[in-house]
Protein backbone atom coordinates (compact mmCIF):
# COMPACT_ATOMS: atom_id res chain seq x y z
CA UNK A 1 0.00 0.00 0.00
CA UNK A 2 2.58 2.35 0.70
CA UNK A 3 4.45 1.58 -2.47
CA UNK A 4 1.09 2.57 -4.21
CA UNK A 5 1.20 5.85 -2.49
CA UNK A 6 4.72 6.44 -3.04
CA UNK A 7 3.88 6.66 -6.75
CA UNK A 8 1.15 8.40 -6.53
CA UNK A 9 2.76 11.13 -4.41
CA UNK A 10 5.56 11.05 -7.31
CA UNK A 11 2.97 11.12 -9.78
CA UNK A 12 1.39 14.30 -8.24
CA UNK A 13 4.56 16.06 -7.50
CA UNK A 14 5.37 15.46 -11.66
CA UNK A 15 2.02 17.15 -12.18
CA UNK A 16 2.95 21.00 -12.24
CA UNK A 17 6.44 21.18 -14.31
CA UNK A 18 4.93 18.70 -16.60
CA UNK A 19 2.03 20.39 -16.85
CA UNK A 20 4.23 24.06 -17.14
CA UNK A 21 6.67 22.42 -19.70
CA UNK A 22 3.57 21.48 -21.61
CA UNK A 23 1.98 24.93 -22.12
CA UNK A 24 5.57 26.23 -23.67
CA UNK A 25 6.75 23.34 -25.45
CA UNK A 26 2.85 21.21 -25.86
CA UNK A 27 0.76 24.13 -26.51
CA UNK A 28 3.66 27.18 -27.55
CA UNK A 29 5.62 24.82 -29.78
CA UNK A 30 8.82 26.31 -27.95
CA UNK A 31 10.99 23.67 -28.39
CA UNK A 32 12.92 23.91 -25.23
CA UNK A 33 14.45 21.87 -23.20
CA UNK A 34 15.27 24.00 -19.81
CA UNK A 35 12.59 22.77 -17.23
CA UNK A 36 15.15 20.72 -15.32
CA UNK A 37 17.83 23.86 -15.45
CA UNK A 38 14.10 25.90 -14.02
CA UNK A 39 14.19 22.91 -11.10
CA UNK A 40 18.18 23.28 -10.72
CA UNK A 41 17.84 27.56 -10.34
CA UNK A 42 14.82 26.85 -7.98
CA UNK A 43 15.66 23.84 -5.42
CA UNK A 44 19.26 25.21 -5.00
CA UNK A 45 18.24 28.75 -4.39
CA UNK A 46 15.32 27.69 -1.82
CA UNK A 47 17.47 24.30 0.11
CA UNK A 48 20.50 25.76 -0.25
CA UNK A 49 20.22 28.70 1.52
CA UNK A 50 18.03 27.13 4.11
CA UNK A 51 20.05 24.04 4.85
CA UNK A 52 23.57 25.27 4.74
CA UNK A 53 23.86 29.14 6.30
CA UNK A 54 20.63 29.01 7.93
CA UNK A 55 18.32 31.60 6.17
CA UNK A 56 14.76 31.64 7.52
CA UNK A 57 12.50 29.55 5.70
CA UNK A 58 10.32 31.80 3.57
CA UNK A 59 13.32 34.36 3.12
CA UNK A 60 15.06 30.84 1.47
CA UNK A 61 11.36 30.16 -0.67
CA UNK A 62 11.77 34.09 -1.70
CA UNK A 63 15.35 33.58 -3.39
CA UNK A 64 14.10 30.06 -4.44
CA UNK A 65 11.51 32.03 -6.05
CA UNK A 66 14.16 34.87 -7.48
CA UNK A 67 16.37 32.33 -9.13
CA UNK A 68 13.75 30.64 -10.93
CA UNK A 69 12.34 33.46 -12.28
CA UNK A 70 15.72 34.89 -13.36
CA UNK A 71 15.95 31.18 -14.94
CA UNK A 72 12.95 31.38 -17.10
CA UNK A 73 13.37 35.33 -18.29
CA UNK A 74 16.86 33.97 -19.42
CA UNK A 75 14.98 31.06 -21.48
CA UNK A 76 12.57 33.71 -22.58
CA UNK A 77 15.09 35.82 -23.74
CA UNK A 78 17.00 33.52 -25.89
CA UNK A 79 13.54 32.48 -27.32
CA UNK A 80 13.44 36.16 -28.41
CA UNK A 81 16.80 36.08 -29.92
CA UNK A 82 17.68 32.77 -31.09
CA UNK A 83 15.31 30.69 -33.64
CA UNK A 84 13.92 27.50 -32.39
CA UNK A 85 16.00 24.38 -32.72
CA UNK A 86 19.01 26.97 -31.47
CA UNK A 87 16.44 27.37 -29.02
CA UNK A 88 16.54 24.09 -28.22
CA UNK A 89 20.14 23.20 -27.77
CA UNK A 90 21.41 26.24 -26.26
CA UNK A 91 18.59 25.23 -23.61
CA UNK A 92 20.29 22.04 -23.18
CA UNK A 93 23.66 23.93 -22.91
CA UNK A 94 22.31 26.34 -19.93
CA UNK A 95 20.97 22.84 -17.90
CA UNK A 96 24.10 21.51 -18.17
CA UNK A 97 26.00 24.61 -17.21
CA UNK A 98 23.75 25.14 -14.30
CA UNK A 99 24.18 21.34 -13.05
CA UNK A 100 28.54 21.64 -13.68
CA UNK A 101 28.30 24.95 -11.65
CA UNK A 102 26.07 22.80 -8.39
CA UNK A 103 28.59 20.21 -9.34
CA UNK A 104 31.30 22.49 -8.91
CA UNK A 105 30.18 24.81 -6.11
CA UNK A 106 31.26 22.98 -3.16
CA UNK A 107 31.32 25.72 -0.64
CA UNK A 108 27.75 27.12 -1.59
CA UNK A 109 25.90 23.45 -2.65
CA UNK A 110 28.23 20.79 -1.19
CA UNK A 111 28.44 19.23 -4.75
CA UNK A 112 27.77 15.84 -6.06
CA UNK A 113 27.47 14.78 -2.51
CA UNK A 114 23.60 16.81 -2.73
CA UNK A 115 22.05 18.23 0.70
CA UNK A 116 20.97 15.86 3.40
CA UNK A 117 18.41 16.09 6.01
CA UNK A 118 15.97 18.19 4.88
CA UNK A 119 13.33 18.03 7.49
CA UNK A 120 9.42 17.77 6.46
CA UNK A 121 6.90 19.70 8.15
CA UNK A 122 5.73 18.32 11.53
CA UNK A 123 2.04 17.58 10.10
CA UNK A 124 3.57 15.49 6.71
CA UNK A 125 5.44 13.39 8.63
CA UNK A 126 3.09 10.69 7.45
CA UNK A 127 2.81 9.26 3.94
CA UNK A 128 -0.74 9.13 3.49
CA UNK A 129 -0.45 12.80 5.03
CA UNK A 130 1.96 13.88 2.14
CA UNK A 131 -0.26 12.72 -0.44
CA UNK A 132 -2.64 14.56 0.30
CA UNK A 133 -0.95 17.27 0.00
CA UNK A 134 0.30 16.70 -2.95
CA UNK A 135 -3.30 15.12 -4.57
CA UNK A 136 -4.77 18.86 -3.58
CA UNK A 137 -1.66 20.99 -5.17
CA UNK A 138 -1.45 18.54 -8.05
CA UNK A 139 -5.67 19.45 -8.85
CA UNK A 140 -5.81 23.05 -7.94
CA UNK A 141 -2.74 23.31 -10.59
CA UNK A 142 -4.38 20.97 -13.27
CA UNK A 143 -7.56 23.74 -12.41
CA UNK A 144 -5.17 26.94 -12.86
CA UNK A 145 -3.80 25.54 -16.27
CA UNK A 146 -7.49 24.69 -17.86
CA UNK A 147 -8.20 27.91 -16.41
CA UNK A 148 -5.10 29.55 -18.38
CA UNK A 149 -5.79 27.43 -21.70
CA UNK A 150 -9.14 28.37 -22.11
CA UNK A 151 -8.56 32.45 -21.32
CA UNK A 152 -7.63 34.85 -23.47
CA UNK A 153 -3.75 33.42 -22.80
CA UNK A 154 -4.37 30.12 -24.51
CA UNK A 155 -5.63 31.42 -27.37
CA UNK A 156 -2.90 33.84 -28.17
CA UNK A 157 -0.08 31.29 -27.16
CA UNK A 158 -1.96 28.67 -29.43
CA UNK A 159 -2.17 31.49 -32.46
CA UNK A 160 1.70 32.59 -31.92
CA UNK A 161 2.63 28.64 -32.25
CA UNK A 162 0.25 28.55 -35.01
CA UNK A 163 1.52 31.70 -37.04
CA UNK A 164 3.25 34.34 -34.98
CA UNK A 165 2.91 36.60 -38.32
CA UNK A 166 -0.44 36.91 -38.01
CA UNK A 167 -0.68 36.55 -34.50
CA UNK A 168 1.41 39.55 -33.86
CA UNK A 169 -0.79 41.38 -36.56
CA UNK A 170 -3.47 40.44 -34.46
CA UNK A 171 -2.19 42.53 -31.72
CA UNK A 172 -0.85 39.58 -29.88
CA UNK A 173 2.34 40.72 -28.17
CA UNK A 174 4.98 37.47 -28.47
CA UNK A 175 7.34 39.02 -26.08
CA UNK A 176 4.80 39.17 -23.22
CA UNK A 177 2.99 35.70 -23.94
CA UNK A 178 6.25 33.95 -23.74
CA UNK A 179 7.30 35.50 -21.14
CA UNK A 180 4.23 34.55 -19.00
CA UNK A 181 4.85 31.12 -20.07
CA UNK A 182 7.73 30.81 -19.15
CA UNK A 183 6.83 32.03 -15.90
CA UNK A 184 4.19 29.73 -15.32
CA UNK A 185 6.87 26.58 -16.49
CA UNK A 186 9.15 28.32 -13.86
CA UNK A 187 6.52 28.08 -10.80
CA UNK A 188 5.79 24.40 -11.56
CA UNK A 189 9.33 23.69 -11.56
CA UNK A 190 9.18 25.51 -8.27
CA UNK A 191 6.42 23.54 -6.58
CA UNK A 192 7.85 20.54 -7.41
CA UNK A 193 10.85 20.99 -5.95
CA UNK A 194 9.77 22.65 -2.29
CA UNK A 195 8.09 19.06 -2.06
CA UNK A 196 10.34 16.63 -3.38
CA UNK A 197 13.66 17.81 -1.51
CA UNK A 198 11.27 17.09 1.98
CA UNK A 199 9.96 14.09 0.83
CA UNK A 200 12.73 12.16 0.33
CA UNK A 201 14.97 14.21 2.77
CA UNK A 202 18.19 14.62 0.58
CA UNK A 203 18.93 17.26 -2.67
CA UNK A 204 21.18 15.51 -4.66
CA UNK A 205 22.66 16.44 -8.45
CA UNK A 206 21.84 13.26 -9.75
CA UNK A 207 18.09 13.90 -9.97
CA UNK A 208 18.67 16.72 -12.04
CA UNK A 209 20.51 15.38 -14.83
CA UNK A 210 19.46 15.00 -18.93
CA UNK A 211 17.67 11.78 -18.41
CA UNK A 212 14.78 13.86 -16.12
CA UNK A 213 14.36 16.19 -18.99
CA UNK A 214 13.74 13.59 -21.20
CA UNK A 215 10.84 12.22 -19.23
CA UNK A 216 9.48 15.89 -19.22
CA UNK A 217 9.25 15.47 -23.39
CA UNK A 218 7.96 11.98 -22.61
CA UNK A 219 5.23 13.52 -21.02
CA UNK A 220 4.34 15.50 -23.07
CA UNK A 221 4.82 13.54 -26.65
CA UNK A 222 3.51 10.49 -25.53
CA UNK A 223 0.53 12.30 -24.13
CA UNK A 224 -0.24 14.83 -26.84
CA UNK A 225 1.27 18.40 -26.94
CA UNK A 226 -1.10 20.71 -25.51
CA UNK A 227 -3.53 18.12 -23.98
CA UNK A 228 -3.62 18.53 -20.16
CA UNK A 229 -5.53 15.29 -19.62
CA UNK A 230 -3.22 13.67 -22.21
CA UNK A 231 -0.08 14.86 -20.18
CA UNK A 232 -1.55 13.66 -16.87
CA UNK A 233 -2.24 10.67 -18.26
CA UNK A 234 1.16 10.01 -19.73
CA UNK A 235 2.70 11.16 -16.35
CA UNK A 236 0.80 8.53 -14.23
CA UNK A 237 1.85 5.78 -16.83
CA UNK A 238 5.39 6.94 -17.12
CA UNK A 239 6.10 7.31 -13.76
CA UNK A 240 4.26 3.81 -12.99
CA UNK A 241 6.49 2.10 -15.57
CA UNK A 242 9.88 4.22 -13.85
CA UNK A 243 9.23 3.30 -10.64
CA UNK A 244 7.75 -0.73 -11.88
CA UNK A 245 11.07 -1.12 -13.37
CA UNK A 246 12.42 -1.40 -9.65
CA UNK A 247 10.79 -4.88 -9.39
CA UNK A 248 11.48 -6.52 -12.53
CA UNK A 249 14.47 -9.60 -11.52
CA UNK A 250 17.65 -7.92 -12.98
CA UNK A 251 20.44 -7.04 -11.60
CA UNK A 252 21.16 -3.82 -10.06
CA UNK A 253 23.43 -2.13 -12.84
CA UNK A 254 21.09 -3.27 -15.45
CA UNK A 255 18.27 -1.91 -14.33
CA UNK A 256 19.16 1.99 -15.31
CA UNK A 257 20.24 0.90 -18.94
CA UNK A 258 17.02 -1.13 -19.23
CA UNK A 259 15.40 1.96 -18.19
CA UNK A 260 17.06 3.78 -20.80
CA UNK A 261 16.21 1.69 -23.59
CA UNK A 262 12.53 0.82 -22.67
CA UNK A 263 11.98 4.91 -22.29
CA UNK A 264 13.86 5.58 -25.64
CA UNK A 265 11.41 3.11 -27.46
CA UNK A 266 8.81 4.29 -25.98
CA UNK A 267 9.85 7.54 -27.15
CA UNK A 268 10.57 6.45 -30.65
CA UNK A 269 6.83 5.04 -30.87
CA UNK A 270 5.47 8.48 -29.12
CA UNK A 271 6.36 10.21 -31.78
CA UNK A 272 5.76 7.86 -34.59
CA UNK A 273 2.14 7.96 -33.56
CA UNK A 274 1.97 11.70 -33.05
CA UNK A 275 4.11 12.88 -35.58
CA UNK A 276 1.45 15.20 -37.28
CA UNK A 277 0.36 16.86 -34.19
CA UNK A 278 3.69 17.30 -32.24
CA UNK A 279 5.20 19.89 -34.65
CA UNK A 280 2.06 20.32 -37.59
CA UNK A 281 3.81 20.00 -40.85
CA UNK A 282 4.83 23.47 -42.48
CA UNK A 283 2.76 24.59 -45.61
CA UNK A 284 4.86 24.90 -48.72
CA UNK A 285 4.92 26.06 -52.30
CA UNK B 1 52.92 26.84 -26.16
CA UNK B 2 51.35 24.18 -23.58
CA UNK B 3 48.02 25.20 -23.97
CA UNK B 4 47.97 26.25 -27.39
CA UNK B 5 48.81 23.03 -27.94
CA UNK B 6 45.94 21.27 -25.94
CA UNK B 7 43.82 23.63 -27.53
CA UNK B 8 44.57 22.22 -30.83
CA UNK B 9 44.25 18.66 -30.01
CA UNK B 10 40.87 19.19 -28.18
CA UNK B 11 39.96 21.85 -31.15
CA UNK B 12 40.82 19.17 -33.38
CA UNK B 13 38.46 16.84 -32.31
CA UNK B 14 35.61 19.07 -31.85
CA UNK B 15 36.05 20.14 -35.52
CA UNK B 16 35.91 16.07 -36.62
CA UNK B 17 32.66 16.31 -34.92
CA UNK B 18 31.30 20.06 -35.42
CA UNK B 19 32.41 20.14 -39.40
CA UNK B 20 30.11 17.13 -39.88
CA UNK B 21 27.38 17.72 -37.67
CA UNK B 22 27.06 21.40 -39.87
CA UNK B 23 26.94 19.36 -43.51
CA UNK B 24 23.96 17.51 -41.75
CA UNK B 25 22.44 20.22 -40.71
CA UNK B 26 22.90 22.58 -43.53
CA UNK B 27 21.42 19.71 -46.17
CA UNK B 28 19.08 18.24 -43.98
CA UNK B 29 18.42 20.98 -41.48
CA UNK B 30 18.27 18.19 -39.15
CA UNK B 31 20.02 18.75 -35.21
CA UNK B 32 21.16 15.18 -34.09
CA UNK B 33 21.25 15.08 -31.17
CA UNK B 34 22.73 11.54 -31.11
CA UNK B 35 25.98 12.62 -32.50
CA UNK B 36 27.71 11.56 -28.92
CA UNK B 37 26.51 8.46 -29.03
CA UNK B 38 27.78 7.87 -32.16
CA UNK B 39 31.52 8.96 -31.52
CA UNK B 40 31.51 6.23 -28.72
CA UNK B 41 30.16 3.47 -31.21
CA UNK B 42 33.07 4.00 -33.23
CA UNK B 43 35.19 4.21 -30.11
CA UNK B 44 33.90 1.47 -28.46
CA UNK B 45 33.92 -0.92 -31.24
CA UNK B 46 37.21 -0.17 -32.32
CA UNK B 47 38.46 -0.93 -28.75
CA UNK B 48 36.26 -4.07 -28.71
CA UNK B 49 37.89 -5.26 -31.81
CA UNK B 50 41.91 -4.61 -30.99
CA UNK B 51 40.90 -5.32 -27.23
CA UNK B 52 38.77 -8.51 -27.13
CA UNK B 53 38.58 -9.75 -30.40
CA UNK B 54 42.65 -9.12 -31.28
CA UNK B 55 42.45 -7.71 -34.50
CA UNK B 56 45.83 -5.67 -35.24
CA UNK B 57 45.12 -2.09 -34.69
CA UNK B 58 44.96 -1.15 -38.30
CA UNK B 59 41.91 -3.69 -39.04
CA UNK B 60 40.25 -2.48 -35.81
CA UNK B 61 40.47 1.46 -37.05
CA UNK B 62 38.73 0.04 -40.35
CA UNK B 63 36.35 -2.29 -38.25
CA UNK B 64 35.35 0.93 -35.88
CA UNK B 65 34.71 2.75 -38.86
CA UNK B 66 32.56 -0.01 -40.90
CA UNK B 67 30.52 -0.23 -37.56
CA UNK B 68 29.92 3.38 -37.73
CA UNK B 69 29.06 3.47 -41.04
CA UNK B 70 26.47 1.15 -40.46
CA UNK B 71 25.20 2.91 -36.94
CA UNK B 72 24.89 6.33 -38.84
CA UNK B 73 22.98 4.02 -41.78
CA UNK B 74 20.86 2.27 -39.84
CA UNK B 75 20.13 5.64 -37.67
CA UNK B 76 18.99 7.43 -40.71
CA UNK B 77 16.74 5.45 -41.95
CA UNK B 78 14.79 4.51 -38.74
CA UNK B 79 15.40 7.83 -36.88
CA UNK B 80 15.90 10.52 -39.66
CA UNK B 81 14.32 9.50 -42.73
CA UNK B 82 10.37 8.77 -42.08
CA UNK B 83 10.77 12.34 -40.37
CA UNK B 84 12.92 15.21 -41.51
CA UNK B 85 10.78 15.83 -44.59
CA UNK B 86 7.37 15.75 -42.44
CA UNK B 87 8.90 18.46 -40.16
CA UNK B 88 12.65 19.52 -39.48
CA UNK B 89 12.45 19.39 -35.81
CA UNK B 90 10.58 16.41 -35.65
CA UNK B 91 14.33 14.19 -35.76
CA UNK B 92 15.56 16.37 -32.78
CA UNK B 93 13.01 14.31 -30.47
CA UNK B 94 13.31 10.89 -32.26
CA UNK B 95 17.58 11.88 -32.42
CA UNK B 96 16.76 12.01 -28.41
CA UNK B 97 14.96 8.24 -28.34
CA UNK B 98 18.38 6.91 -30.52
CA UNK B 99 20.26 8.46 -27.89
CA UNK B 100 18.89 6.51 -25.29
CA UNK B 101 19.04 3.18 -27.16
CA UNK B 102 22.42 3.86 -27.91
CA UNK B 103 23.33 4.84 -24.24
CA UNK B 104 21.70 1.84 -22.91
CA UNK B 105 23.29 -1.12 -25.51
CA UNK B 106 26.92 0.89 -24.73
CA UNK B 107 26.05 0.23 -21.04
CA UNK B 108 24.77 -2.98 -21.25
CA UNK B 109 27.78 -3.87 -23.75
CA UNK B 110 30.79 -2.03 -22.00
CA UNK B 111 29.62 -1.11 -18.74
CA UNK B 112 30.48 2.35 -16.98
CA UNK B 113 34.61 2.06 -16.88
CA UNK B 114 36.38 4.29 -18.50
CA UNK B 115 38.51 2.29 -21.76
CA UNK B 116 41.18 3.10 -23.45
CA UNK B 117 41.71 1.42 -26.89
CA UNK B 118 45.96 1.45 -26.07
CA UNK B 119 46.75 0.00 -22.86
CA UNK B 120 50.41 0.89 -22.39
CA UNK B 121 51.70 4.70 -22.11
CA UNK B 122 52.03 7.22 -24.67
CA UNK B 123 55.31 8.08 -25.90
CA UNK B 124 55.81 11.73 -24.44
CA UNK B 125 58.34 14.22 -26.71
CA UNK B 126 58.64 18.28 -26.13
CA UNK B 127 57.92 20.34 -29.12
CA UNK B 128 58.67 23.53 -28.72
CA UNK B 129 58.48 23.31 -24.63
CA UNK B 130 55.44 21.55 -24.05
CA UNK B 131 54.65 18.09 -23.70
CA UNK B 132 52.85 16.18 -26.51
CA UNK B 133 52.92 12.48 -27.14
CA UNK B 134 52.88 10.60 -30.89
CA UNK B 135 49.20 10.04 -30.98
CA UNK B 136 48.17 13.72 -30.37
CA UNK B 137 50.36 15.05 -33.25
CA UNK B 138 48.90 12.46 -35.64
CA UNK B 139 45.47 13.20 -34.17
CA UNK B 140 46.40 16.81 -34.99
CA UNK B 141 47.84 16.10 -38.57
CA UNK B 142 45.14 13.40 -39.19
CA UNK B 143 42.26 16.14 -38.76
CA UNK B 144 44.01 18.38 -40.93
CA UNK B 145 44.40 15.88 -43.74
CA UNK B 146 40.82 15.26 -43.27
CA UNK B 147 39.17 18.63 -43.55
CA UNK B 148 41.57 19.48 -46.04
CA UNK B 149 40.44 16.14 -48.08
CA UNK B 150 36.36 17.59 -47.45
CA UNK B 151 37.99 21.33 -48.61
CA UNK B 152 38.78 19.42 -52.06
CA UNK B 153 35.85 17.59 -51.82
CA UNK B 154 33.36 20.09 -51.28
CA UNK B 155 35.04 23.08 -53.74
CA UNK B 156 36.78 21.01 -56.36
CA UNK B 157 34.69 18.09 -57.58
CA UNK B 158 31.53 17.55 -59.33
CA UNK B 159 30.23 15.58 -56.09
CA UNK B 160 31.01 19.06 -53.93
CA UNK B 161 29.38 20.76 -56.61
CA UNK B 162 26.11 19.14 -56.51
CA UNK B 163 26.22 18.53 -52.76
CA UNK B 164 26.34 22.58 -52.53
CA UNK B 165 23.63 22.92 -54.84
CA UNK B 166 21.77 20.37 -52.45
CA UNK B 167 22.69 22.54 -49.45
CA UNK B 168 21.40 26.09 -50.81
CA UNK B 169 17.96 24.54 -52.33
CA UNK B 170 17.36 20.66 -52.64
CA UNK B 171 14.47 21.28 -54.72
CA UNK B 172 15.96 22.98 -57.30
CA UNK B 173 18.34 21.29 -57.52
CA UNK B 174 16.33 17.87 -57.91
CA UNK B 175 14.77 19.53 -60.59
CA UNK B 176 17.93 19.90 -62.51
CA UNK B 177 18.76 15.87 -61.85
CA UNK B 178 20.44 15.95 -58.42
CA UNK B 179 19.03 12.85 -56.29
CA UNK B 180 19.02 15.46 -53.12
CA UNK B 181 17.60 12.23 -51.32
CA UNK B 182 20.33 9.95 -51.94
CA UNK B 183 22.60 12.47 -51.03
CA UNK B 184 20.97 13.13 -47.91
CA UNK B 185 21.47 9.75 -46.98
CA UNK B 186 25.40 10.12 -47.60
CA UNK B 187 26.05 13.07 -46.02
CA UNK B 188 24.30 11.47 -42.82
CA UNK B 189 26.67 8.69 -43.10
CA UNK B 190 29.35 11.09 -44.16
CA UNK B 191 28.94 13.03 -40.63
CA UNK B 192 28.93 9.34 -38.84
CA UNK B 193 32.22 8.23 -40.07
CA UNK B 194 33.62 11.91 -38.95
CA UNK B 195 31.86 11.06 -35.55
CA UNK B 196 33.47 7.45 -35.35
CA UNK B 197 37.04 8.65 -36.30
CA UNK B 198 36.68 11.11 -33.25
CA UNK B 199 35.71 8.31 -31.40
CA UNK B 200 38.49 6.42 -32.46
CA UNK B 201 40.83 9.23 -31.66
CA UNK B 202 39.12 10.02 -27.89
CA UNK B 203 39.82 5.87 -27.10
CA UNK B 204 43.16 6.20 -28.56
CA UNK B 205 44.60 9.37 -27.15
CA UNK B 206 41.99 9.03 -23.68
CA UNK B 207 39.90 7.02 -22.11
CA UNK B 208 36.14 6.59 -23.41
CA UNK B 209 32.94 6.40 -21.43
CA UNK B 210 29.44 6.76 -21.58
CA UNK B 211 29.20 10.06 -19.86
CA UNK B 212 31.39 11.52 -22.58
CA UNK B 213 28.70 11.54 -25.49
CA UNK B 214 26.22 14.28 -24.08
CA UNK B 215 28.57 17.26 -23.32
CA UNK B 216 30.57 16.45 -26.98
CA UNK B 217 27.09 16.88 -28.58
CA UNK B 218 26.47 20.44 -27.28
CA UNK B 219 29.98 21.53 -27.81
CA UNK B 220 30.08 20.14 -30.97
CA UNK B 221 25.84 21.99 -31.85
CA UNK B 222 27.52 25.15 -29.65
CA UNK B 223 30.23 25.51 -32.74
CA UNK B 224 27.60 25.18 -35.10
CA UNK B 225 25.37 27.41 -33.59
CA UNK B 226 28.08 29.92 -33.10
CA UNK B 227 29.43 29.54 -36.91
CA UNK B 228 26.28 30.35 -38.37
CA UNK B 229 24.49 27.30 -38.65
CA UNK B 230 25.06 25.06 -42.10
CA UNK B 231 28.55 26.70 -42.40
CA UNK B 232 31.03 23.96 -42.77
CA UNK B 233 34.02 26.14 -42.30
CA UNK B 234 32.21 28.38 -39.55
CA UNK B 235 31.42 25.54 -37.19
CA UNK B 236 35.32 24.15 -37.77
CA UNK B 237 36.61 27.73 -36.34
CA UNK B 238 34.50 27.98 -34.08
CA UNK B 239 35.10 24.31 -32.61
CA UNK B 240 38.82 25.39 -32.42
CA UNK B 241 37.93 28.58 -30.75
CA UNK B 242 35.59 27.10 -27.94
CA UNK B 243 38.64 24.19 -27.90
CA UNK B 244 41.56 27.08 -27.20
CA UNK B 245 39.05 29.11 -24.92
CA UNK B 246 38.49 26.26 -22.60
CA UNK B 247 42.34 25.54 -21.95
CA UNK B 248 42.84 29.60 -21.50
CA UNK B 249 39.77 29.65 -19.17
CA UNK B 250 41.54 26.87 -17.19
CA UNK B 251 45.52 27.32 -17.71
CA UNK B 252 45.59 30.96 -17.47
CA UNK B 253 46.73 32.75 -13.67
CA UNK B 254 43.85 35.14 -14.03
CA UNK B 255 45.19 38.60 -12.50
CA UNK B 256 48.23 36.39 -10.99
CA UNK B 257 45.68 35.39 -7.80
CA UNK B 258 43.51 32.20 -9.25
CA UNK B 259 43.19 29.52 -11.46
CA UNK B 260 40.18 28.53 -12.38
CA UNK B 261 38.82 25.06 -11.36
CA UNK B 262 39.12 22.32 -14.03
CA UNK B 263 35.01 21.71 -13.36
CA UNK B 264 34.05 25.04 -14.59
CA UNK B 265 36.48 24.56 -17.72
CA UNK B 266 33.27 23.62 -20.24
CA UNK B 267 30.68 26.07 -18.07
CA UNK B 268 32.52 28.44 -18.72
CA UNK B 269 32.75 27.88 -22.96
CA UNK B 270 28.96 27.05 -23.17
CA UNK B 271 28.03 30.23 -20.93
CA UNK B 272 30.23 32.34 -23.17
CA UNK B 273 28.75 30.97 -26.15
CA UNK B 274 24.56 31.78 -24.62
CA UNK B 275 25.98 35.22 -24.32
CA UNK B 276 27.79 35.65 -27.33
CA UNK B 277 24.23 34.35 -29.11
CA UNK B 278 22.24 36.89 -27.45
CA UNK B 279 23.57 39.55 -28.60
CA UNK B 280 24.31 37.81 -32.33
CA UNK B 281 22.02 34.99 -32.71
CA UNK B 282 22.72 34.49 -36.47
CA UNK B 283 26.68 33.69 -35.41
CA UNK B 284 29.60 34.59 -37.09
CA UNK B 285 29.18 33.40 -40.29
CA UNK B 286 25.18 33.95 -40.50
CA UNK B 287 22.73 36.21 -42.03
CA UNK B 288 20.28 37.11 -39.60
CA UNK B 289 16.69 36.21 -40.07
CA UNK B 290 13.33 37.73 -39.56
CA UNK B 291 10.70 36.90 -36.64
CA UNK B 292 7.86 37.80 -35.50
Amino acid sequence: MNYFLHIFIIFCMYIPPALGFNLVFGKGKLLHFGQVALGIAGVYGMWAPFMLFGVPFFVSLAIGAVCVLLMALILAWLSFRLDTDGLGVMSIALHLAMLAIVLNSDSLTRGALGIPGIPRPHVLQSLPAYALLCAMIAAGWIIFILFLERGTFGRALQALAENPWHAEGLGVSRRRVHTIAFMVSALGALITNILFAPYIALLSPSDYGFPAMILYVMMVVAGGPGRVWGVVLSTFCLIFLHEGLRFLSLPAEMIGPMRLLTFGIILLVAVCLRRDTLFPAERTV
Amino acid sequence: MQLFFNGLIAGSLAALIAGGLALVYGTLGVFNLALGQMVLVGGYATWWLYQSVGLPLPLSIVGGLAIGVVTSWVAFEIFIRPFYKRHRFLPLVTTISLSMILDALILLLFEERPKSILSGTQNMRTLYGASISTEQILLILMTFLLLLLFAYVLHGTAFGRRLRAVTQNDTAAMSLGIRAFALHRLIFIGSGILAACAGIFIGIDQNLAPLLAFPLTIKAYAAVIAGGKGNFWGAVLCAYCIAFLEQIVVGVHWFNRFYVPVGYQATVALTFIIVFLLFKPAGIFGSASRTA
